[in-house]
């Protein structure tokens, strides 16, 4: 098994640059999900290491190998692609075995490997079938299944479920990751939604205009995003971003939002902007409203929108929009005369307001 | 699309005088071939005398013995087989290559080869310096001349380009990755894949083949190569100069108006027999030329 | 250092894309050998050409051939033959698959509106020479049906085709029978591209069915419209030459003659190929710059260009 090595990897489209100078260690067995809004460059980066794309500065390396010259079809690297390219004038059967058939594999060989990913697939049934005549999700799955068959040193995934509708694409979640889980081959995904990215990662690479902007596990980037970018893009709802002066004193900071006062958790970083504006983050999930805690903020109700065990409050704090994640069980009735949450200081970020850089974060 | 019944008096009254406007149009379309088909089955004598209208009059075969008893029709028409299925073959031999090698991103020049090839549909350099050409190949009064000389159109491989072009990339990226060659992209995937396409070119190239007329006068002076269409001109240009003609017309049931009528219908038989083929290609094909974005 | 990673760039690109290159090659050669070299042959508008010499070795005279050609009167006339032709082509032949497509819109009867359609598509399948055949049987003098019809209302025979003043009328309307029906298929595409809803929302309004044509209908094909008769105008100097050349005899050359017929005649029949290919060339640069001109309208009135 090996893993990918992407160093200082450029890809310029005449003089723009749309993947800037990465590096990005894949390590053997890993699921890496590469997630940014459309045109970071995540597609580029991935077409880049299937070899679909020209390099156009750096190194891919798969397994001890630098394939930067190295064909597509020798890369030993198989895709799934957005609209699974599945030849619809071939039947299941035929579309899995088409790669086999071009590297001219034994007959019998073929149809023995054809039936093996069928079984895993649950394809069997429906091997005679022209693509036309499959679901959505089975069409998906033949797409795997071509690229399974081949036994490949890593998979890339471009997007693969996007033209899914959200059921199957949560169905199909669930089955890539067991699959990934039984083949246990290095994995790398593209996508723009970063469910799919928190749900199927081992770990995520945020991407946005051409450069990574973290890489992490899904709760690493969850509890603590290094910018506003990846604040905003990961979490569903992704976190409040409130603009707030520091005041108060230097191992006692307080954020001044209008003219409520929220304590923040002391750090150098923070004190050292005293008087001066930040970006204050707070998780929709971790604004509290049943029990109030010490110096709660007013806030503003608008609007609940009900999810079921869970529901969302729009409010507005100090003339922000903000909203609250809370659960409805035992609370349901009073959801509406919200007035005030309070929030644990250790789970607020604090944000440099023009670099968007977290403050007071280890590593950061 | 609209319902009778919803319509008003107004409306019903105007879609009948468009049917009845369309009706005279087909008919007018028709009656040219019926009127033919009726001269060709009457006597040379009612004829000549203008009887023909709508039906037969006299009714006999005799025009189409005098045509169906000469040996150079029968050669023409086999002539004509051989240019029509050699001609198309040898189109599409070029055409689907050279489109697919036009159609991909990573031809280098990709721009000034496209450019070069449809150059040619706005001007060429005519009549003279073609013949002139094909006389320095050593492409006179030759069969594969005929057959090579007019294989490739810019429009057809245009055409064909754009469909190709209009083919999702992924298909042939999934293809290379799985370790497909060019040839084989083209071959298992892209042809597969451009049926209708190719079935539209190749039904041009048919009939165009078919109906060739103007180069094979031109160009083949030998009565054993000629084609159809070349022997169909001969032979009704001939016949009204013909004295020796004229004399046995007198004795037979025959002129040389019903005799070119037999020679029409016998020609736009085949026409006839694969059209239904033809017609559900046609309308696809001429949208896939035509106006490109 | 640069130009040496471009060499080896371009190295690697060949060793993975050769095949492509080979894939056009001969269609490349195709266009070389059969429509680029004549047109290197063109020179010999310029040239005393004898086949004896060739292209090559023939003296160049200048443009002693077109000074000819434009005091010649057979070729002036055939110039403005081929304009007021390809105008009265213009003027009858462009409305009327426009108008048939109008009208098989309109038509409810499915199997009628397919039946009437397979009709008329087909003259556009019949050869030139047989298209001419049936001409000259139906306007013959003796058995041509016209002149039958003519006859029951005590009307002489007229031998049509030798009249210069019919051989217009007949050959733009042979050309209107033959074509318009294959013609309308453009435009019934168009119509069929109109949003159902805009005539949903026109009955709701109480408009009838008139007025959906002429508000809805015709002003949604209009750019179709307006995109065929630029590609028309561009291609004026086209004339169908070759039905030209089946139809018209020395008689109706006044009206008749063409500039391509007149090229075919001075050429290929008299073998006077330099100053054949001169009109030639003369009528390429015109219809080239027609093209030009069309292709720049239709790019600034659509957006789209038309290659």
């Amino acid at each position: 098994m090996s893993g990918v090595k992407l160093s200082q990897l450029v890809k310029r489209y005449g003089d723009l640059e749309v993947v800037k100078a990465i590096d990005l260690e894949v390590q053997p067995h890993e699921f890496v999900v590469l997630v940014g809004p459309s045109g970071c460059g995540k597609s580029t980066t991935l077409r880049m290491i299937a070899g679909l794309e020209e390099i156009s500065g750096g190194e891919v390396t798969i397994g001890d190998r630098v394939v930067n010259r190295v064909a597509p079809k020798d890369r030993d690297v198989a895709m799934v692609f957005q609209n699974y390219a599945l030849y619809p004038h071939l039947n299941v059967a035929d579309n899995i075995a088409f790669g086999l058939r071009i590297r001219k594999t034994p007959k019998d060989q073929v149809q023995k490997m054809v039936a093996e990913v069928a079984e895993i697939l649950g394809l069997t049934p429906y091997l005679d079938r022209r693509p036309a005549d499959l679901s959505g999700g089975q069409r998906q799955r033949v797409a795997m299944g071509r690229a399974i068959v081949r036994h490949p040193l890593v998979f890339l995934f471009d997007e693969p479920l996007s033209n899914l509708d959200a059921k199957l694409r949560s169905q199909m979640r669930a089955e890539i990751k067991r699959l990934h889980k039984r083949l246990d081959v290095t994995s790398i995904y593209v996508t723009h939604d970063q469910v799919e990215a928190m749900t199927l990662a081992d770990r995520i690479v945020v991407m946005n205009d051409g450069a990574i902007e973290q890489v992490g596990t899904p709760m690493e980037l969850f509890l603590n995003p290094v910018n506003t970018f990846v604040a905003g893009f990961i979490g569903s709802p992704p976190m409040n971003q409130i603009r707030a002066e520091i005041s108060g004193s230097s191992n006692a900071p307080v954020a001044k939002i209008g003219d409520q006062l929220l304590p923040l958790p002391a750090s150098a970083d923070v004190a050292d902007r005293m008087g001066a504006d930040v970006t204050v983050g707070i998780r929709p999930e971790h604004a509290e409203v049943h029990s109030l805690g010490t110096s709660p903020l007013n806030v503003e109700l608008e609007l609940v929108e009900t999810l079921g065990s869970e529901a969302l409050l729009h409010t507005k704090l100090a003339d922000t929009p903000f909203i609250i994640k809370t659960e409805t069980e035992e609370h349901f009735s009073t959801l509406d005369q919200v007035s005030a949450f309070s929030v644990n200081p250790h789970q607020i970020k604090v944000f440099d307001i023009d670099t968007g850089r977290v403050l007071g974060q280890a590593g950061a | 699309m609209m319902n009778w019944n919803l319509y008003s008096r107004g409306d019903k009254f105007f879609a009948i005088v468009v049917s009845v406007l369309v009706g005279m149009f087909t008919a007018a379309t028709l009656y040219p071939f019926i009127y033919i088909a009726a001269v060709s089955f009457s006597s040379g004598f009612a004829a000549q005398a203008g009887k023909v209208v709508l039906t037969p009059i006299d009714s006999t075969l005799e025009a189409y013995k005098y045509i169906l008893i000469q040996p150079e029709f029968w050669l023409s028409y086999r002539n004509t087989f051989i240019y029509t299925i050699g001609g198309t073959i040898m189109s599409l031999l070029f055409i689907i290559p050279g489109a697919y090698a036009l159609s991909r991103p990573q031809l280098y020049g990709r721009r000034f080869l496209n450019l070069f090839v449809a150059f040619t549909m706005w001007f060429n350099a005519g009549l003279i310096p073609f013949y002139l050409n094909m006389r320095d190949l050593n492409l006179l009064d030759s069969m594969f001349g005929i057959i090579i000389g007019f294989a490739v159109n810019a429009f057809n491989i245009i055409l064909l380009r754009n469909f190709f072009e209009s083919i999702p990339e992924s298909f042939e990226e999934a293809a290379r990755m799985d370790g497909a060659n060019d040839f084989q992209v083209l071959w298992k995937v892209f042809i597969p894949l451009s049926k209708p396409a190719i079935a539209t070119i190749t039904l041009f190239c048919i009939v165009a083949r078919w109906n060739g007329f103007f180069w094979a006068m031109v160009l083949l002076s030998s009565e054993e190569k000629i084609p159809l269409q070349v022997f169909l001109r001969h032979t009704i240009s001939n016949l009204s100069d013909d004295d020796e003609f004229a004399m046995t017309q007198l004795e037979a049931a025959y002129s040389a108006e019903t005799v070119t009528a037999a020679i029409i219908v016998c020609s736009i038989i085949p026409v006839l027999l694969v059209y239904p083929w033809i017609q559900k290609y046609f309308e696809k094909g001429i949208l896939l030329g035509g106006v490109k974005e | 250092m640069q130009s040496e990673s471009r060499l080896s760039k371009i190295g690697y690109h060949l060793r993975r894309e050769w095949q492509i290159y080979v894939m056009l090659l001969p269609t490349i050669i195709w266009f070389i050998v059969f429509l680029y070299k004549p047109m290197y042959g063109l020179q010999i508008a310029f040239k005393d050409y004898s086949i004896f010499r060739g292209v090559d070795g023939s003296p160049w005279i200048g443009f002693e051939h077109f000074e000819f050609l434009f005091s010649n009167d057979q070729f002036i006339r055939a110039f403005w033959n081929t304009i007021i032709i390809s105008g009265l082509n213009l003027l009858f032949g462009f409305p009327a698959p426009i108008i048939l497509a109008l009208l098989f819109n309109e038509i409810l009867h499915a199997t009628y509106k397919k039946t009437a359609q397979t009709i008329v598509y087909l003259p556009h399948f019949i050869s030139s020479v047989i298209i001419a055949g049936i001409v000259i049987t139906a306007f013959s003098p003796s058995v041509g049906i016209v002149n039958t019809v003519l006859g029951w209302f005590g009307i002489d025979s007229i031998y049509f085709l030798t009249k210069p003043e019919w051989f217009r009328p007949i050959f733009v309307g042979t050309g209107i029978w033959q074509e318009a029906g294959f013609g309308s298929i453009v435009f019934l595409a168009a119509i069929a591209g109109v949003n159902p809803s805009l005539y949903e929302s026109a009955v709701v309004d109480g408009a009838n069915r008139w007025q959906m044509m002429w508000k809805i209908t015709i002003p949604s094909i209009l750019p179709t419209i307006l995109i065929m008769l630029i590609i028309r105008i561009g291609n004026v100097m086209e004339v169908s030459f070759e039905l030209i050349i089946l139809l018209y005899q020395p008689a109706t050359y006044s009206t008749a003659d063409v500039v391509n017929t007149f090229v075919y005649r001075q050429g290929i029949q008299s073998g006077q190929y330099d100053f054949a290919a001169a009109a030639g060339l003369f009528n390429a640069v015109v219809a080239f710059v027609l093209v030009m001109i069309a292709n720049t309208l239709s790019k600034r009135y659509s957006r789209t260009s038309l290659w």
